[in-house]
């Protein structure tokens, strides 16, 4: 057994890349043999950065259109005859652009990536013709999920500026095209991107990077302000989804394994298909209601809660109550069974994200950014130094700031926060 | 061939120093005598517009140039209806007729170009 472990921790830490810097632009590759190759342009260009509401959102669904090179129909109607798929993607800190392709198609795939951020060309009709729906839809949508909309809110609340701007931007927003333009200007530059590949050979991407990404203007990463916590309640009348309840607590300072390992041990989610997960959360709810926990590390802030849907109000509150109580019981301190049981959780859903392609964009992402190498075995070894003090003060020191409470639904009968006991 | 903009020799005419200087008087002489200006119409204004490809190019306007070129229209439109030209001091100088629908027409063509290429393309895999 001990062997086995041995060896795995091995070839894991074998699996995660060095990073290179080539023609200043960081460059992380992972090869696990796959039969497909992705490759992710990482800009440190999230809604955080963003110049005005609703721009990096804008940014992200301008990717792919008409570059110096080709036009957004060449890029598509291309990558479909190599039969590869590109998406872009936006988190809070990051927009990301991949494409996955298979092996021996890296040479058009890195060039179509690049040629969007070093040549794209912003023109004012595609942004009318295909860039504004999709903004229209991204907000809809995120305003039609109850659960989207409340963690959307809980952000601004807990954070105001910097991470509190919402993914989407306002539903009807006043951003044109130029304001796009200079965004993309201001955020495509040598310090702010890293290209991190998976399926493919370090050095291979790094040539391939240097050729085609050697023309990015240079200039040193974004900066934003940092994050604070403020916390807050809040109340918005939505029609059609459940009823919503989020329960949050904020801090700052890069994200610990306590606070990760606290969200896995709130987290009533069952292990196993149709039956009912250990934690003392899922045992209290009515039926009819369901606890999520949600945990949201960034660089310098965390974001830890519960998010309480239910199909009537009351339902909800009464989730709502036992999950407070939960909440509470375990910064008075968890036994050494419990806490155990939390932190191999914890570790395995990191572990087990960081295997997805997405998982490894967003664990790799930000140390690679900073030129930080690391390995999959350091970022999962924080989760054994755990103790159960540490674990006590990390959440005592967080239910000791202001929670943040933002009810989504009939907002005449969800129940306020202190009715939660909060 | 029978497109929106029509068959030019412009280009050819512009290659040439002598052929410009011969044709451009009589260019400007029939962009006159052609008498659209004196009802305030730029020529762009005068470009078949019931096609798919100018209908997107008239989209990609700024709305200044939409509520411009509507302008312009209703004003010819009552022009004709009183069976005469704008008074002279609203007849459209030489200069203020500017080609703006005109790169959105190419534009658009070349796009429709490129689609149908792609389309149409045959594929070969080195």
């Amino acid at each position: 057994m001990l062997a086995t472990r041995v060896s795995t921790a091995q070839r894991l830490a074998r699996s995660f890349a060095t990073v290179s810097d080539s023609a200043g632009i960081r460059v992380a590759a992972v090869d696990r043999n796959q039969p497909t190759s992705a490759v992710t342009i990482l800009v440190k260009a999230g809604s955080r950065f963003e110049s005005k509401p609703g721009v990096a959102n804008g940014l992200k669904n301008f990717a792919f259109k008409s570059t110096a090179k080709r036009s957004a129909i060449g890029t598509v109607r291309e990558s479909e005859l190599y039969g590869g798929v590109l998406s872009a993607s936006l988190t809070r800190e990051h927009i990301a652009l991949t494409a996955e392709f298979l092996r021996g198609d890296e040479q058009f795939f890195v060039d179509v990536l690049s040629s969007f951020v070093t040549s794209a060309k912003y023109t004012r009709h595609e942004f009318e013709e295909y860039v504004t729906p999709l903004i229209e839809s991204d907000a809809a949508a995120a305003a039609a999920d109850p659960a989207t909309h409340a963690i959307d809110v809980a952000h601004a609340l807990a954070f105001r500026s910097g991470l509190g701007a919402s993914l989407t931007g306002p539903a009807h927003s006043s951003i044109t095209v130029e304001d796009i333009k200079s965004f993309a200007k201001s955020a495509f530059t040598k310090g702010n991107i890293a290209v991190i590949g998976s399926g493919i050979d370090q050095t291979l991407l790094a040539q391939l990077v240097e050729k085609s990404l050697s023309s990015a203007p240079v200039s040193g990463a974004a900066s934003s302000s940092t994050s604070s916590y403020f916390g807050g309640e809040t109340r918005v009348e939505a029609h059609g989804g459940p009823q919503t309840v989020f329960i949050g607590f904020g801090t700052t300072g890069a994200p610990s394994a306590e606070l990760a390992a606290l969200a896995a041990h709130l987290s009533p989610e069952a292990s196993i298909k149709w039956s009912q997960g250990t934690s003392s959360i899922a045992s209290a709810i009515p039926q009819g209601a369901s606890v999520q926990a949600v945990y949201l590390p960034y660089s310098d802030a965390t974001l830890v809660g519960l998010l309480v849907q239910g199909e009537t109000t009351a339902d909800v509150k009464e989730a709502g109550k036992a999950a407070v109580d939960v909440l509470k019981k375990a910064a008075a301190g968890v036994d050494a069974e419990a806490l155990k049981k939390a932190v191999v959780k914890a570790k395995f859903s990191a572990a087990s994200a960081a295997e997805s392609r997405d998982g490894l964009v967003s664990a790799l992402g930000s140390h690679v950014l900073a030129g930080t190498p690391t390995t999959l075995e350091a970022s999962l070894a924080v989760f054994d130094n755990v103790t159960a003090s540490a674990f006590t003060k990390a959440a005592s020191g967080l239910l000791k700031n202001k929670p943040t409470y933002v009810a989504v639904g009939d907002i005449t009968t969800l129940p306020y926060a202190d009715e939660l006991g909060l | 061939m029978a497109g929106p903009l029509s068959v030019s020799l412009a280009s050819y005419v512009k290659s040439s120093r002598t052929l410009t200087k011969w044709v451009t008087p009589i260019a400007n002489w029939y962009a006159d005598a052609a008498g659209y200006r004196k009802y305030g119409f730029k020529y762009d204004d005068l470009l078949v517009e019931e096609r798919d490809d100018v209908q997107r190019a008239l989209g990609r306007l700024t709305t200044r140039e939409k509520y411009d070129r509507a302008f312009r229209l209703k004003r010819a439109s009552q022009a004709s209806v009183l069976h005469a030209p704008l008074p002279k001091e609203q007849w459209l100088s030489a200069e203020e007729d500017n080609r703006y629908l005109r790169p959105h027409v190419l534009e658009v063509a070349k796009e429709d170009a490129e689609r149908k290429l792609w389309d149409t393309i045959k594929v070969s895999r080195k």
